[in-house]
């Protein structure tokens, strides 16, 4: 049905790799250690969940919706998988189970967006809270800690000298860049995202594809709360706290278009890179972690504002020779969806 | 009895009054105290800043185009946190709150600038600043609270008037009235409604609809700057976490008040009664021994319950309207 498009990255994801390269050079230039073998192995261990997460929120911002509960559902995941892992239960088991339950919290989402009609930042902001205060309920004051180092090898164990997780992460953006880009699945998140009236009509059952993407999503958070605990062997009560954060600003920073329909995962990766090695660099450089979350603020503000500007002037280009009116009626139209 | 039922959602007015004298019924029963009037004016001191909060947060929203201000609790902390520190420069406390509420209308001015002017989804560009001002805050206190104001700054958060909270008698209630008249009274008033239901029209009807949408983002950061202020006398304290949470709580009071989440519908009385609702709600959880983030899970429920409830019963509107 869609033969003819086919979503690849293009020059907004050069872009942010461009970025990514330019603040590589930049910090090992300024700081000895950057490039250190220890640096560069702790990137990729600290980056792992996020980018992983990053996957399902590149998702469903495609969609033009959001996910503020990531952080919540990671903590809840985190929690049963350190207790599962506890009282000893089969690793295998856990993985499914950690998925199970991330994704039937998604589906909670799914449901209260695609059913209920309820727009996402409202939607995911009400599961956020909820989820966050189970997370309190469920630790009840207490910290889970010295889990059994079972899924620790992940994190450790090392093939060619790099660690397991990144081999996983590939994989599994390798499978949604896949699927992104080539299943019809893929191409109905772009064409809801791009005209949700359009899709319709063209018989995409939009309801649907939401469920399912948010269901999907919340089961690669399950993937990474199982990550989480690998990485640090404990859960306390603040966990994910700053996810949501993190990785819609890796999704937008990797060129995702924030009113929906355009981006691509490999911008998304570049994105997430980006975030990492600004958080490494910040520690380097000594500044107070409390300014990250500023700046992270500060970056999602600014990517969005290119992202529009860009628009714009797309829009006025191709509106070249229409009346004036028109063509600001055609910019309100933009807007407008 | 299905009719009434039916009348009840349909009526925001009736539900909420509903609501409320059923949460009074169960607060009397849980505690013999509850039911003075004594303690139901003190319970409004409660409500005093989620009230402006809510008014700001509503009329975002009704602006349309997906209104929605997520850093109205992050411009508390910082309004509040600049005056601390403005007043630990030696500055009178009583110009330190000036500046509060200065810096309040900067804040929104920028959310009203990153929406309005350049165009970015309210959503996303108020989450932004959301965690930006939350952080400024932290930064610009490290972490710790500043104390130290004068007794005197406390008669606006602490002091009563003929049983009233000051805070509830001097401040919220003239800034409803003034605001009221303003949304119900004048032209730029009717215009938030028209922008909210269809700003193609409103343009047409030659209505400066980015300036109406830049003035309400810049109102919230107004009545957040007011919020700061009350905060820290109530407190005695400036803290950078203060606000956190407030964002929720001002979203659910808008929406449970019968804002439209896609703007254009809803009314502020509605809103004044879903403060009442949430503010006699919470000493209630802290009787029963509910902990505090027990009840921001309490609320996003109540939020996607409401929400659900307003498009019920704007569908029955438009059916009713086919027929």
């Amino acid at each position: 049905m869609f033969k003819s498009y086919i979503p690849r990255p293009g020059r907004r994801e050069y872009l942010t790799i461009i970025l990514l390269v330019l603040q590589v050079i930049f910090f090992s230039f300024f700081a000895d250690n950057f490039l250190s073998a220890d640096n560069l192995k702790g990137i990729m261990q600290n980056s792992a969940e996020l980018a992983i997460v990053s996957i399902g929120m590149t998702m469903v911002i495609i969609l033009g919706g959001i996910d503020l509960s990531v952080g919540a559902v990671l903590g809840i995941v985190a929690i049963v998988v350190g207790n599962l892992i506890q009282s000893g239960v089969n690793p295998l088991l856990v993985t499914i189970i950690a998925v199970a339950i991330g994704m039937s919290l998604g589906l909670i989402n799914g449901l209260i967006i695609g059913v209920m009609k309820i727009p996402p930042i409202i939607a995911t902001l009400a599961t956020m809270n909820i989820g966050r205060a189970v997370v309190f309920g469920m630790l009840g004051g207490h910290w889970l800690a010295g889990l059994p180092p079972v899924f620790t090898p992940i994190m450790t164990n090392k093939i060619f000298g790099i660690p397991i997780v990144f081999f996983i992460v590939l994989l599994i953006y390798t499978l949604f860049y896949y699927i992104f880009t080539y299943r019809p699945f893929g191409r109905h998140l772009y064409a809801i995202g791009t005209n949700p009236e359009a899709a319709n009509l063209v018989g995409i059952n939009s309801v649907k594809v939401k469920i399912l993407s948010y269901a999907i999503s919340g089961g690669i958070v399950g993937i990474a709360g199982i990550m989480y605990v690998a990485r640090m062997g404990s859960v306390e009560v603040s966990i994910g706290l700053e996810l949501p954060l993190q990785a819609i600003a890796a999704v937008i920073i990797g060129g995702t278009a924030i009113t929906g329909g355009r981006g691509s995962l490999v911008g998304t990766l570049a994105g997430v890179l980006f975030i990492t090695v600004m958080k490494n660099g910040i520690v380097i450089f000594g500044v107070p972690s409390l300014w990250e979350k500023a700046i992270i603020g500060l970056l999602i503000l600014i990517s969005v504002t290119i992202d529009i500007v860009i628009n714009k002037q797309i829009t006025r280009k191709r509106a070249t020779g229409t009346p004036l009116g028109a063509e600001e009626l055609e910019l309100e139209i933009q807007r407008g969806d | 009895m299905g009719g009434f039922i039916q009348k009840v959602l349909m009526s925001r007015t009736y539900f909420l009054t509903l609501l409320l004298v059923m949460i009074i019924i169960i607060m009397s029963i849980l505690s013999p105290y509850f039911l003075t009037v004594q303690n139901l004016l003190e319970i409004t001191q409660f409500g005093a800043v989620i009230a402006l909060l809510a008014i700001g947060q509503s009329l975002v929203i009704a602006s349309g185009n997906g209104g929605i201000d997520l850093s109205v609790g992050s411009m508390v902390s910082l309004s509040g946190v600049l005056m601390g520190l403005a007043f630990n420069a030696g500055i009178s406390i009583w110009i330190a709150s000036i500046i509060a509420i200065l810096v309040g209308v900067l804040l929104g001015a920028f959310n009203g600038f990153a929406t309005s002017v350049i165009g970015l989804p309210p959503f996303i560009a108020t989450l932004g600043t959301m965690y930006m001002y939350g952080s400024l805050a932290l930064v610009l206190t490290k972490g710790t609270p500043i104390s130290g104001f004068p007794e005197s700054f406390g008669f606006l958060g602490q002091g009563t008037i003929l049983g009233i909270p000051t805070q509830v008698l001097l401040i919220v209630i003239p800034v409803f009235l003034i605001i009221s008249f303003i949304v119900y009274r004048t032209v730029f008033g009717r215009q938030i409604y028209l922008v909210g239901t269809n700003d193609t029209a409103a343009k047409f009807a030659n209505i400066k609809v980015k300036r109406t949408r830049f003035l309400l983002f810049t109102l919230s950061g107004l009545l957040s700057g007011i919020g700061s202020v009350i905060m820290s006398s109530w407190l005695m304290t400036a803290r950078a976490d203060v606000g956190s949470g407030l964002e929720l709580q001002a979203i659910t009071i808008a929406v449970l008040g019968g804002m439209h989440i896609f703007g254009g519908k809803g009314q502020l009385g509605g809103v004044m009664l879903a403060v009442l609702v949430v503010t006699m709600l919470s000493p209630g959880l802290q009787i029963a021994n509910i902990n505090a983030i027990w009840q921001l899970a309490i609320l996003g429920i109540i939020l996607i319950g409401a929400v659900a409830l307003n498009q019920y019963s704007s569908n029955r509107l438009s059916l009713k309207a086919i027929k």
